[in-house]
């Protein structure tokens, strides 16, 4: 289980994160939302070990063992392949897996092409094979999907949900809609102000949320 | 126009002394150059990948010292090496060393002031994308400088451009000797005092030579970087 405890982070005068408590339990999956700024990069960041709280610590998490996709994931300036191949780490099979990984996010096609000069779509489906290249027990993604387009975005989802299956892990991931949220993950946490407000599973708090400003948040939400 | 002909001649004939000038010039600014570099270029990555506690001090400090002038420098080094001097049993005044040590501290800062800005730019998201793949730390910093290789590139030329046309400093510290410290822009300017305009003349063809060489080799590097 991984606890993060009186985690509190400030940047100048403005507090971006005071979570009290909040667990995530093993291959469980779970969604992060809220207003932008309201602390779910941060939150991911510091789990992800790139980011130090102020004050407050992070238990569970094995760093060797998670994959961290950042809101703007850097795209090499050499092949898409081996863009991927260096989430590998010098495994003996890189290629091959690296080739899957691609496959998967349908980027195969392009896995001659140079890294920087993909677009921010592909870059993102790309980025997102870095990390289902190789086996991590908790994925840490943030805004997966924010560049790609509505095929993208089902290929990365579809991908997404094949390697949790496959390797039972633990999935923390950040968006911006209720809908992915609902279809990604079994539980979603609501942030604002970098304060957690309410932490249900997916269909209950999109469904019945039991806070005002989740409510209000959710109001905007239209098809 | 007659002393155009004349330098012309002079680039296009066997001259030992312009060719010994331009030998000496090409050494020393070659040697402050790669030395700059060396020290520059890990001081800069440092300070444009890492945060510390006297970072900002630090980079205050390095953008001073990129606009030192060099006579400045070259009185420093002057008074250092001078016989009464801290080193000045080391002989090494009216050298091409000293004009060496001269050129150093006035590139160093320079190049190391670039490529903290160079490597600032793109280490925040390098350094996370690469950590979020589980990228070994010194991994990490390879793919930084991999990276922005072709504007570290450039920012060494930059280095060498300023190493090649400086003036006032190799002035003070080499004295401008014949067959020993004279180097192109000294010579330019004492031939210009005495009159001798074509010898100053082809000296200047082959410095502007050399930055417009310069100059291709820095658009080339840009050229394939943004290919």
């Amino acid at each position: 289980m991984i606890e993060l405890r009186n985690i509190h982070k400030r940047y100048g005068d403005r507090t971006v994160l005071d979570i009290p408590h909040v667990s995530f339990s093993e291959s469980q999956r779970y969604a992060l939302i809220g207003m932008n700024g309201c602390g779910k990069t941060t939150l991911l960041r510091i789990l992800a070990g790139t980011l130090q709280p102020d004050t407050g610590e992070c238990r569970g998490v094995l760093i060797s063992d998670l994959g961290y996709l950042p809101q703007t994931p850097y795209a090499f300036s050499f092949s898409v392949q081996k863009n991927v191949e260096i989430a590998l780490q010098r495994a003996p099979d890189a290629s091959q897996c690296a080739a899957q990984a691609l496959r998967k996010v349908g980027m195969h096609s392009l896995r001659n092409a140079r890294g920087d000069r993909l677009s921010g779509g592909e870059t993102q489906r790309m980025a997102f094979a870095r990390m289902i290249a190789r086996p991590h027990a908790l994925l840490l993604l943030d805004e997966p999907t924010s560049a790609a387009d509505i095929r993208g975005t089902d290929q990365i989802e579809r991908a997404l949900l094949d390697y949790a299956t496959a390797n039972n892990c633990t999935i923390i991931l950040s968006t911006h809609s209720p809908a992915q949220a609902l279809r990604l993950a079994q539980e979603i946490l609501f942030l604002d102000q970098g304060k957690l407000v309410e932490q249900a599973p997916a269909e209950k708090l999109l469904k019945s949320p039991q806070h005002a400003s989740t409510h209000a948040f959710l109001q905007h939400w239209k098809i | 126009m007659d002393d155009l002909i004349k330098a012309l001649q002079l680039l296009f004939g066997q001259d030992p002394d312009l060719r010994q000038i331009i030998a000496v010039t090409l050494r020393m600014s070659l040697m402050s150059t790669s030395i700059s570099a060396l020290l520059g270029i890990p001081l800069g990555v440092c300070l444009g990948a890492y945060e510390f506690r006297s970072k900002r001090w630090l980079q205050r400090f390095t953008n001073t010292l990129m606009g030192l002038p060099p006579v400045v420098a070259g009185l420093a080094v002057f008074l250092l090496l001078s016989r009464s001097g801290p080193l000045g049993t080391w002989k090494l005044l009216y050298s091409v060393t000293a004009m060496v040590i001269a050129q150093v501290i006035l590139i160093t800062p320079i190049i190391t002031g670039l490529t903290s800005n160079i490597i600032s730019l793109r280490a925040p998201q390098i350094k996370e994308t690469a950590a979020g793949m589980g990228i070994p730390h010194l991994q990490q910093m390879g793919y930084l400088i991999y990276e922005c290789r072709s504007q570290l590139i450039s920012t060494i030329l930059a280095g060498f451009g300023r190493a090649i046309a400086e003036v006032g400093a190799v002035q003070i510290v080499g004295g401008n000797i014949q067959h020993k410290t004279r180097v192109m822009t000294t010579a330019i300017m004492m031939q210009t005092n005495m009159g001798h305009f074509h010898f100053a003349i082809a000296l200047g063809i082959v410095l502007l030579c050399i930055a417009f060489a310069i100059n291709v080799v820095v658009h080339k590097m840009d050229g394939l970087d943004s290919r």
